[in-house]
């Protein structure tokens, strides 16, 4: 009987727990970008203007950070390759490929420092119009809970002021008042130009 | 995995049943309406195979059509017929659209789009103006929800502005089917992500071999992995005679997530274009292929190649069989 009482407890404790690390997972991404919001938006700004010299985008993957995979687009051919961080041939292939290296390593760095595990650009369309937005994915180790699946933090930022629903949900457009999805997820306000949601992918 | 093997099993041999009594929808079918048969197609002179882009231009330029079909309510004339332009003069950007399962489709139109680019063109002019189109003799009928869905479909990247693709790639998921249908038969909104949409092996060998008529060696399939004595020799003499279709476990080649456990199973259709032993390294290699409308670069390990392989499809075109 003692020992069913103890399993009881120990269950509800387990219970709340998981459930006080869920809702605080939640609530935690708007304070976040709140304290945070300076060196993610200079992540951000320095993307937008590396990626407009010529395209790239950054992934780090795996959890210490500290394998790094570049992509870099050319008008025929995409560039996969992997290093580990501060790997001298990093700075062989941004040269060959003609590439500013002071930005691609300023943003490695800062990624690294932020967790930031993936930074894109990504074209999306209205009114038949293509618009672009940058792609930011988190995963800070303060999100994490052993209690929840992986889930990944993702940031968009958009050039012009978006609309949004009276619950915050991004939306199509000021006449067609629809909810937009971006690589199928609903994402809600942090401002006028950035928005998040809570994703178990990262891209 | 192993909770669904039972599972897999017995929709194989449904697959097996089910794809030699027809899937495909069989019902008939009305007569296109009278106003759509004032548009017509110049008469079919042109030589298919191999025919230049150039001709496939002019076919489109010199076909009427009419500014909205009654057939396709949602398909914008002018943008099915940039779509249909930028397909023929850019064939490698033909694109699936992002999250959704086209990719078996997307990848299979890497073919006629490089092979006949007018034979391509002259179908979807034909599907655009009647309804219904055939293709080496095989019949696309699409259903009533095609005919609604095609140029609705949102939020997919550059597919939204390219109906004439989500036309083409409805069609094809609403003619071929196999054992993935068996749970998802009819198209409903939001079927272009699910199973409904996906392509099995067999079903992608047998697109090739019934609309092209190519002759495809396929080593693999849905649930085993192939054994290659030697894959890097294999690879590079199917390349040397063909177009090469490897159908791979997109989690590890194109990652999302970072979770140690992934399901051991098939999900993507690349185009191989060439490999390349790395000087000095045995096992690493340069790949080169083709998938999400663009060609790409990658150096990866023999090793990981064969543990993400499922499947070498080795197509060659009629006269070389």
């Amino acid at each position: 009987m003692r020992t069913t009482t103890l399993y009881h407890l120990l269950f509800i404790t387990l219970f709340l727990a998981g459930a006080g690390a869920t809702s605080c997972t939640k609530l935690n991404i708007t304070k976040y970008y709140r304290r945070h919001h300076p060196a993610l938006d200079s992540i951000e700004d320095t993307y937008r203007k590396a990626y407009s010299q010529k395209p790239f985008s950054i992934e780090f993957t795996d959890r210490p950070f500290d394998r790094v995979s570049l992509e870099l687009i050319t008008d025929t051919l995409t560039y996969i390759y992997e290093y580990r961080f501060g790997e001298t041939r990093l700075q062989d292939t941004l040269k060959k490929y003609g590439y500013d290296s002071i930005p691609i390593n300023w943003l490695i760095t800062r990624m690294r420092s932020m967790e930031c595990t993936w930074i894109d650009k990504l074209d999306y369309y209205a009114e038949e119009q293509r618009h672009s937005l940058i792609y930011l994915s988190l995963w800070p180790r303060a999100f994490n809970s052993p209690f929840v699946n992986k889930k990944y933090y993702i940031l968009t930022y958009f050039q012009q002021p978006q609309y949004f629903d009276s619950q915050g949900r991004l939306l199509t457009g000021r006449r067609r008042r629809h909810i937009r999805k971006i690589n199928a997820a609903v994402f809600f306000r942090l401002n006028d130009k950035v928005a998040y949601t809570i994703s178990d992918r990262f891209r | 995995m192993n909770r669904f093997a039972p599972i897999n099993i017995i929709l194989l041999l449904l697959s097996l049943a089910v794809g030699r009594a027809g899937f495909a929808n069989a019902a008939p079918r009305i007569k296109p309406p009278l106003a759509d048969t004032l548009w017509r197609l110049p008469a079919d002179t042109a030589q298919h195979s191999n025919s230049a882009r150039q001709q496939a231009l002019e076919l489109i330029k010199n076909t009427k059509l009419p500014d909205s079909s009654l057939w396709w309510p949602n398909i914008k004339l002018n943008l099915f017929i940039e779509n249909l332009k930028a397909n023929v003069t850019e064939p490698l950007k033909i694109y699936q659209g992002s999250n959704t399962n086209f990719c078996g489709y997307a990848a299979f139109t890497y073919l006629p789009l490089q092979d006949d680019p007018v034979g391509w063109t002259r179908f979807m002019l034909t599907l655009y103006l009647e309804g219904e189109a055939s293709w080496n003799g095989i019949v696309f009928r699409p259903s009533k929800e095609i005919h609604q869905a095609a140029g609705t479909l949102r939020f997919k990247g550059i597919l939204d502005i390219r109906p004439a693709d989500q036309l083409w790639f409805l069609s094809l998921a609403d003619h071929f089917r196999s054992y993935l249908n068996f749970f998802n038969r009819r198209f409903h909104p939001g079927s272009e992500d699910t199973f409904w949409a996906a392509c099995n092996y067999g079903k992608f060998n047998r697109m090739i071999r019934q609309m092209l008529g190519w002759h495809v060696t396929a080593h693999g399939s849905d649930l085993l992995r192939p054994h290659f004595n030697h894959l890097f020799d294999y690879l590079t003499n199917c390349l040397q005679t063909g177009t090469t279709y490897l159908y791979v476990n997109n989690t590890y080649l194109h990652k999302k997530n970072h979770n140690k456990f992934r399901g051991s199973f098939p999900t993507h259709y690349i185009v191989l274009e060439s490999i390349t032993r790395l000087p000095g390294e045995s096992d690493r290699v340069d790949l080169v292929y083709w998938d999400y409308g663009g060609r790409t670069l990658r150096q990866v390990d023999l090793r990981f190649l064969k543990k993400i392989l499922f499947g070498v499809s080795h197509c060659t075109p009629p006269q070389h069989s």
